[in-house]
């Protein structure tokens, strides 16, 4: 399919690559269906591009990278609606905001997918532990990188 | 909203199945029991706020963010600096 977009254009998108959020995201209820989108060679970031919305798109990490402990408990209710049978079948992804000259990842609203159903939820996790502000990645100070003021 | 008046270890009803029981009051502090059936999801409001607020403010961060970001996790990998650098299961 064809979706426009207002960070990449418009793109041509495999049908393997939506996945939908029957609920939608925490404060984005009302879009339900996104585009997985590579963000460059190395597999450490995706786009996760809303297919309803140009201008909706959250960058996204698998969580591990970057804090190997980290372990997402899914209830069986959530389980059942994700049609999740075993951990194998669930992807968790968490997204990623910019504080400062600090890439944070969100631990504490992880998104939980079945990658075979291409279906997923964001959950809330009352541990306290996995903050929504992880640091995960300093940002070179803009004043050293001479093309990007 | 409705505002109902409860002492300690007294409960209210939310439909058949959810029961909100006051467990203990010290100062300005009221610990709650909670019952609710699991496909009930229950959370601090504020968890759920600062979910919503970081979605809201993630959507904003762009190509560029995201060009600096790789190019200092590939700086990390190859200095194989320890603490900063994921570990890429290479």
């Amino acid at each position: 399919m064809r979706i426009e977009t207002s960070r990449f254009g418009a793109l041509q998108i495999d049908g393997e690559r939506v996945l939908e959020f029957p609920k939608g995201l925490l404060g984005f209820a009302e879009h339900t269906r996104y585009a997985l989108l590579d963000a460059g060679d190395e597999s450490y970031f995706w786009w996760l591009q809303s297919i309803e919305s140009p201008q909706l798109a959250f960058v996204v990490t698998d969580p591990t990278l970057f804090v190997p402990t980290y372990r997402v408990p899914i209830h069986s209710d959530q389980c059942r609606e994700l049609s999740i049978a075993s951990p194998e079948q669930a992807q968790v992804f968490v997204i990623v905001n910019k504080r400062g000259h600090m890439l944070t990842g969100n631990l504490q609203g992880p998104l939980v997918v079945n990658v075979q159903r291409r279906v997923g939820q964001q959950l809330v996790l009352s541990d306290r532990r996995f903050t929504t502000r992880v640091p995960l990645v300093e940002l070179p100070r803009p004043q050293l990188q001479a093309a990007s003021a | 909203m409705l505002v109902l008046s409860r002492q300690r270890d007294e409960t209210i009803m939310i439909g058949d199945e959810i029961e909100i029981t006051v467990v203990d009051i010290r100062g300005d502090k009221v610990r709650l029991g909670i019952t609710a059936p699991r496909q009930i999801q229950v959370h601090r409001k504020e968890v759920y706020d600062a979910i919503r607020r970081e979605n809201a403010e993630a959507a904003g961060v762009d190509v560029e963010d995201l060009n600096l970001a790789r190019a200092q996790l590939r700086a990390n990998r190859r200095r194989n600096e320890p603490g900063t650098s994921p570990d890429a299961g290479e």
